[in-house]
C-alpha cells in the first residue's frame, strides 16, 4: 500500500512515515501544500494522508484540485482544526476521513487501512481468496487459519493482489503502489517477490497474465 | 449628578433669580410710585406753611393752615415749625424729634427746580428733605422738611404722614404681582421640564440603541443622531468596530495557538509512542491532559463570539444533512442507522458554526454510544426549537447526568467521552439564549435523550 503523506513539520511527517513504513506502507513525504498536490495529481496512491494549514498551498484547495481531476483516491484529513463546521468543509472538498492532533498513531494505521479496503469493495475486514485471509483491519494474512510471515514487499504485492482478488493487477499498477517514489527499481525485482510469494502461498494462487500483469485467484 | 439634574438645577436657579429680581425691582418702583403720592401731600403742606413764615421769621399763623387730614389728631397726619422766633405746630400736635440733622450755615437761594408757585423765601423741590420717624403713638411716619432762611436765622418746616397709608395700597398692588410672578415660575418651571424631556429624549433613544447592540439584536447604533450626538455615536460605533475587531483578532491567536500548539503535540505523541520511551505510559497521559485542555479552551474562544449570534438565521435540516455526511464516514464501520427528522424549512436564530459545534458534538456522542441507531428530531414550541437526539447506547446514569450538567462545573479537568463535548454544548447553547437537559429516551431499549432548545428563527 503506498501512501502520500502531506504534512508540513518535519517531525512529525518523519515520525507518521516511519511508523508506516513498519506497518508495511510505502510512504512518500510532500512537506507543502504545492508538492502535494503535484504529486497527488500524478502518481498513484492507495490513500493520502493531507494537513490543512499547509504552506504554498491550503490543504483542502489541494484535495478539491484532486477531486476536480477525478483523483479518487481516499483521503484522511489530519489537522489540527477540529470544529465541526470544519470538519464539514473538509468532508464536502472531498474528503474520506477527518481526524485531528494530536492522534494515536495505531489509530491513523486503522483508518488508513480501512480507508483502502473500503476503496477496494470490501465491507468486512476480513477477506478470503481460497485458503488465503487477510485481516485488512489488523493487516495479518493467514493461509489455512495458520499465520503467514511475509516481508514489507512481499506484503505490499499480496495485499494489493488480495484487495483486488480474481482481478488483473497491471504490472505497472502494482510496481507504482509497491514501492516509494524514490525507490530505485529494478525492471525484475517485482517478479522476484512474486516468485517468492508463490512459494509461500502455492505458485497455482498467482497467476502471471502475459503482456498485462497479474491475478490473485483461488482457482475458480 | 445626571444631566437633567443639572440642567433643572441651572434653570431653576436662574429662573428663581430672574423671578426675584423681577420681584425686587417691580416693588421698588411700585413703592416709589405710591411715595411719591405721599410725597406730594406732605410737600404741599410744606409749602402752604413756608409761606406762613414771614421774612422776619415770625410765623403768620393765618396762613398756617392745614391741609386736608392734616388736623385730625392720632391720625399721624401733623406739622410743625420751629424757627428762632417761635414754634407752631398742627392743631393735632406734631412729634418731638426731628430726624434731619441741625442744617447749619446759610442757606442757598432755591434753585430753578423748585416745584409749586414761587412766593417769598421757599423752599423748592430739591430742598425737601425726606426722613423717617416713629410717631408719639409708635407708629412709623415719613416726613419732608425743609429750612426756610430769615433774617433771624433759619426756620426749620417739616411735616408728617403715616407710612401705613403707603403700605396698605403697596400691598394690594405687590400681591397681585407676586401671585403673577409665581404662577410665572411654575410655568417657566414646566416649560423647562417639558424642554429637557423632548431635548434629552435622544438620549433615552441613544441608550436603548446601545443596549440592542450589547444584546445582539443590532450591530451598530443608528447613525440618523442629532447633529450633537452625531460625533458621539460615530465614535461609539467606531469603538464597537473596534472592539469586535479586537475580539476576532484575539479568538484568531488563541486558535493560532492552540493549532499551533497541536502539530507538536502530535510529534511528542508520536515519539512517546516508539518502543521504549514511556513504557508506563505516563508522558502519554500527559500529552493527553494537555490536548485536552488545549482542546477546552480551544472550545471556549470559538464560543466567545461578539454579538451578532441572534441576527444569524440557519437552516437546522441542511447543518443536519451535512453533520451527517461528515458522521457516517467518521464512524464507517460502525452500522449506525441515522434517522432524522426535522423540518426542511425550520430556520434558528443560532450562528451556523455554533450550530455545527453543537450538534456536532451531540451527534458524534450519540453515534460513538449507540448500538445501532441515532435519531434527531426537531418541533417548534413558541419561540424556541427543541431538538432532541437520542440514542440506543446505554445511557446515562442519573448521578451522571447530574454532573455533566452542573453550572460552575463544567468538567474543565475532563477528557474525551461525554463530558468535554457537553459542556461547550451548553456554553453555546447558552450563548444563543437556548438550553441543554439530559434525560433517557422514552423508546424502549434506547439510552440517552439529549433536547437542546434554541430560539427558532420565524
Amino acid at each position: 500500500m503506498r501512501v502520500l503523506l502531506v504534512e508540513d513539520d518535519a517531525v512529525l511527517a518523519e515520525g507518521i512515515a516511519r511508523a508506516l513504513r513498519a506497518e508495511n506502507f510505502a510512504v512518500d513525504v510532500a512537506a507543502n501544500g504545492e508538492d502535494g498536490g503535484h504529486l497527488g495529481a500524478t502518481e498513484l496512491y492507495d490513500v493520502a494522508i493531507l494537513d490543512l494549514g499547509l504552506p504554498k498551498r491550503d490543504g483542502l484547495s489541494v484535495l478539491r484540485d484532486w477531486r476536480g481531476a477525478a483523483r479518487d483516491m481516499p483521503v484522511l484529513i489530519l489537522t489540527a482544526r477540529d470544529g465541526w463546521s470544519e470538519k464539514v468543509e473538509g468532508f464536502k472538498a472531498g474528503a474520506d476521513d477527518y481526524l485531528t492532533k494530536p492522534f494515536r498513531i495505531e489509530e491513523v494505521v486503522m483508518r488508513l487501512r480501512a480507508l483502502v479496503r473500503r476503496a477496494a469493495g470490501h465491507a468486512s475486514a476480513r477477506v478470503t481468496c481460497g485458503p488465503l485471509a487477510f485481516d485488512a483491519q489488523l493487516g495479518t494474512f493467514e493461509r489455512d487459519g495458520l499465520p503467514l510471515k511475509l516481508t514489507a514487499f512481499e506484503w505490499r504485492v499480496l495485499s494489493q493482489l488480495m484487495l483486488r482478488r480474481e482481478v488483473v493487477i497491471e504490472r505497472a499498477d502494482l510496481i507504482e503502489r509497491v514501492y516509494e517514489g524514490d525507490a530505485d527499481v529494478d525492471s525484475n525485482s517485482i517478479e522476484v517477490i512474486i516468485g517468492r510469494l508463490r512459494r509461500k502461498i502455492g505458485a497455482e494462487m498467482i497467476e502471471t497474465v502475459r503482456g498485462r500483469g497479474y491475478r490473485l485467484t483461488a482457482g475458480a | 449628578m445626571s444631566l437633567r439634574g443639572r440642567l433643572l438645577l441651572i434653570a431653576a436657579a436662574s429662573t428663581l433669580t430672574a423671578l426675584l429680581f423681577a420681584g425686587f425691582a417691580i416693588g421698588h418702583v411700585l413703592e416709589r410710585f405710591v411715595m411719591r403720592g405721599l410725597d406730594d401731600r406732605l410737600d404741599a403742606q410744606v409749602q402752604v406753611l413756608a409761606r406762613a413764615v414771614r421774612p422776619d421769621g415770625s410765623i403768620d399763623p393765618a396762613r398756617a393752615i392745614d391741609l386736608p387730614d392734616f388736623g385730625v389728631p392720632g391720625s399721624g397726619w401733623a406739622w410743625r415749625i420751629d424757627g428762632p422766633a417761635g414754634h407752631r405746630t398742627s392743631a393735632a400736635g406734631a412729634p418731638e424729634a426731628m430726624t434731619s440733622p441741625a442744617i447749619e450755615g446759610p442757606i442757598e437761594p432755591p434753585g430753578d427746580t423748585m416745584r409749586g408757585p414761587r412766593h417769598g423765601p421757599r423752599p423748592g423741590g430739591d430742598d425737601i428733605r425726606p426722613g423717617e420717624i416713629d410717631g408719639p403713638s409708635g407708629q412709623r411716619l415719613h416726613a419732608r422738611e425743609t429750612v426756610v432762611a430769615t433774617a433771624v436765622g433759619p426756620v426749620t418746616i417739616a411735616a408728617f404722614g403715616p407710612r401705613r397709608v403707603v403700605a396698605a395700597p403697596l400691598r394690594e398692588a405687590l400681591l397681585p404681582l407676586l401671585v403673577s410672578l409665581a404662577i410665572l415660575g411654575i410655568g417657566l418651571g414646566l416649560a423647562t421640564f417639558v424642554q429637557l424631556r423632548i431635548g434629552l429624549h435622544p438620549l433615552v433613544r441613544l441608550r436603548a440603541a446601545l443596549a440592542e447592540v450589547r444584546a445582539g439584536r443590532s450591530s451598530h447604533v443608528p447613525a440618523d443622531q442629532p447633529e450633537e450626538l452625531a460625533g458621539i455615536v460615530g465614535e461609539l460605533n467606531a469603538l464597537i468596530d473596534q472592539n469586535e475587531a479586537g475580539l476576532a483578532a484575539a479568538r484568531r491567536h488563541v486558535s493560532n495557538l492552540a493549532h499551533g500548539m497541536k502539530t507538536p503535540l502530535a510529534a511528542l505523541a508520536l515519539k512517546l509512542g516508539e518502543t521504549g520511551r514511556d513504557p508506563d505510559g505516563s508522558l502519554a497521559a500527559m500529552v493527553a491532559e494537555v490536548d485536552a485542555r488545549v482542546r477546552h479552551h480551544l472550545g471556549r474562544a470559538r464560543a466567545a463570539t461578539p454579538a451578532g449570534r441572534s441576527r444569524a438565521r440557519t437552516g437546522l435540516a441542511q447543518a443536519v444533512a451535512d453533520l451527517a455526511g461528515v458522521l457516517d464516514r467518521l464512524h464507517a464501520d460502525r452500522p449506525v442507522a441515522f434517522a432524522p427528522s426535522i423540518p426542511h424549512d425550520l430556520m434558528l436564530a443560532v450562528d451556523a458554526q455554533d450550530l455545527d459545534e453543537m450538534l456536532g458534538n451531540l451527534l458524534d456522542n450519540a453515534y460513538r454510544h449507540a448500538r445501532s441507531g441515532v435519531s434527531i428530531t426537531a418541533t417548534v414550541e413558541a419561540a424556541m426549537a427543541a431538538i432532541r437526539i437520542e440514542d440506543d447506547g446505554p445511557g446515562l446514569s442519573a448521578a451522571a447526568m447530574g454532573e455533566a450538567l452542573v453550572p460552575g462545573q463544567r468538567l474543565d479537568e475532563a477528557g474525551d467521552g461525554y463530558g468535554f463535548g457537553l459542556s461547550i454544548v451548553q456554553e453555546l447553547a447558552e450563548l444563543n439564549g437556548g438550553t441543554v437537559t439530559l434525560g433517557r429516551s422514552a423508546r424502549p431499549g434506547w439510552g440517552l435523550e439529549v433536547t437542546l432548545t434554541l430560539p427558532h428563527a420565524p
